[in-house]
């Protein structure tokens, strides 16, 4: 029996992942595995919500790190020989879907933003963003299995269905691991999270100081919206926290109104703007990439620009 | 006095590419740089070097011949010298190959290294899978999205950066590292940087000097151009320009 695996670290990637996975498992005529660590809910969960079979992960000593269930889950895939294996992409995900893939000496699509199974090929046929979002990549795999990652969010969380059964098993646990936590730190919750904001202002390296970003959080309330920022502004500069990030290295969000100040449209932010509905810029280099990849654009100095536009939005 | 290897790739600048005819891709006026990410490899190899009191920074890349230009350009980042696996048949190459010949060389060329850097991804195909795919071929410790770094007593220390915050982590030497942009600021090389670089070894293995068939697994069935562009309309920044940019966005329904 073929199968699909997806491979969560919480409930929430779980069940994201098993409905990415049960829309393609049927066609496949494969089963569905979760793999979820045995602390992160219920089995009956899974099953309800689409899993033939859950696999639990035991729970790891306090310094072994995520990663310290490779053997574990080496072994289980090279025992019963998977087609697809799913894992979210992110930071343990992606590095762990890496490793594996090196372990079973198969092919592995990081990023993937369309996944589908052929019928008539019988391939699982991939696609992602390649040369900073410029590209799209169009991939199948000669070998099986294929591990694909999937960004969090591509996939609606798989619902419980009625009269679901399947069966439920605890892998080992894993040997003690040559990479060590010694200290965690959480991340405190500064930013709002901007992939579900409804408009969201931009700021990029047009602003002079960090105290001119004023100017863009006066524009966001008056749209009734979020601040976002480019890569430098919250990578080189530190003007802004990281998870403000927009691009293909940070997050992608789809606002109905994205205005860019200062922003100059390099490919990889500009690919995190590409679900907005509308897109705006302010930029004084008539030349700048952004002008081709907005909507409405203003040729101008953001700090004459900007008061202008909010004086006009209270008319 | 740490040897430590930093693995870098000269690839496609992205901000040159086209969109060609019938949504194809358009190389033709590209120019090629090393990948943003692999900066930060290599800075902070030579970093560590430097104020571990000594050691050496070797650079290892895979390419076709012509990236010898990408050789040059890391040298003159810091590194002492390269080893370099060109070969026509290097073109195009899918992560898991450029780590199974990455492998073979620090296998078989690198006798003694402490750490491996690598960037967080490449800045072309941006797979994130090099590093740690070569860290298990290799068998060695691997640490990702690692934000700060320093080797002490045979081990090494590091903030690797997740979606929940900050994991502290411990691992022994030798080790491989992927590193992300904010680790450090690399260098700009200046015209003496780049006159020296000139001067460092560098050995070249062409792809029958290395034991390995390279096979990949993957298939590109297409590689076309994405289409981000939009209507595009400019308006000047004076009282007309501004109240058409409002008006617009009032009309899409965008502003309630």
């Amino acid at each position: 029996m073929a199968g699909v695996w997806i491979i969560g670290e919480t409930r929430e990637q779980a069940l994201e992942l098993q409905g990415g996975g049960r829309s393609l498992a049927p066609d496949m005529g494969a089963a569905l595995t979760a793999i979820v660590r045995k602390e992160a809910g219920l089995p009956d969960e899974y099953i309800s919500c689409g899993a033939d079979e859950v696999l639990l992960l035991p729970a790891l000593q306090p310094d072994q790190p995520f990663g310290a269930f490779l053997p574990v889950i080496e072994q289980e895939a090279k025992t019963v020989s998977p087609d697809l294996i799913l894992f979210m992409a992110t930071a343990r995900g992606k590095e762990m879907a890496a490793r594996l893939a090196a372990r079973l000496n198969c092919g592995l699509c990081s990023s993937c933003t369309a996944l589908a199974f052929d019928k008539g090929s019988g391939a699982v046929v991939m696609e992602r963003m390649a040369y900073g979002g410029a590209a799209i990549q169009k991939l199948t795999s000669s070998a099986r299995p294929v591990i694909v990652t999937v960004p969090p969010r591509s996939f609606e969380p798989a619902r419980p269905m009625d009269g679901r059964q399947g069966k439920v098993r605890e892998l080992p646990s894993p040997p003690p691991s040559t990479v060590r936590i010694i200290e965690r730190k959480p991340k405190e919750k500064v930013a709002k999270d901007i992939t579900e904001a409804r408009v969201i202002v931009c700021a990029g390296r047009g602003f002079d100081k960090k105290e001119d970003l004023a100017l863009a959080r006066e524009l966001a309330d008056a749209l009734v919206g979020e601040l976002g920022a480019t890569r430098p502004l919250t990578e080189e500069v530190h003007w802004l926290p990281e998870d403000l990030c927009i691009g293909l290295s940070g997050v992608q969000v789809k606002p109905e109104l994205y205005v860019g100040l200062g922003v100059s449209g390099q490919v990889q932010h500009m690919t995190g703007v590409r679900g907005a509905k509308v897109v705006c810029a302010v930029n004084r280099d008539e030349n700048a990439p952004i002008f081709p990849l907005c909507d409405f654009g203003i040729v101008g100095n953001l700090y004459d620009v900007v008061p202008k536009i909010i004086e006009e939005l209270k008319k | 006095m740490p040897n430590v290897v930093a693995c870098f790739k000269w690839v496609v600048d992205e901000a040159y590419i086209r969109r060609g005819a019938g949504g194809t891709l358009d190389f033709s006026s590209v120019d090629y740089k090393i990948g943003e990410y692999d900066r930060n490899a290599i800075e902070e190899a030579v970093r560590l070097r430097d104020s571990g009191g000594g050691g050496s920074v070797i650079g290892v890349t895979v390419g076709v011949p012509e990236s010898a230009k990408g050789v040059k350009d890391g040298l003159s980042r810091g590194m002492d010298q390269a080893f370099f696996a060109a070969d026509a048949a290097f073109r195009d190459l899918e992560p898991s190959q450029t780590a199974a010949i990455l492998a073979e060389i620090i296998r078989t060329r690198i006798p003694q290294y402490d750490l491996i850097t690598c960037g967080e991804g490449s800045s072309d195909l941006y797979t994130q899978q090099v590093g740690p795919r070569l860290a298990e071929l290799l068998g060695i410790p691997c640490v990702c999205f690692v934000q700060k770094l320093s080797l002490e007593g045979g081990k090494l220390r590091a903030e690797r950066r997740v979606e929940d915050g900050v994991e502290v982590v411990e691992a022994p030497l030798p080790s491989l590292v992927t590193v992300l942009p904010d680790i450090n600021t690399p260098r700009i090389p200046g015209v003496k940087d780049t006159l020296m670089a000139g001067k460092k070894p560098v050995t070249n293995l062409k792809k029958e000097e290395l034991a390995g068939s390279f096979e990949g697994v993957l298939k590109t069935e297409a590689m076309t151009a994405s289409s981000m562009e939009r209507t595009g309309e400019k308006l000047a920044a004076d009282a007309a320009g501004i109240a058409r940019f409002v008006d617009s966005l009032r009309k899409s329904g965008v502003i309630r």
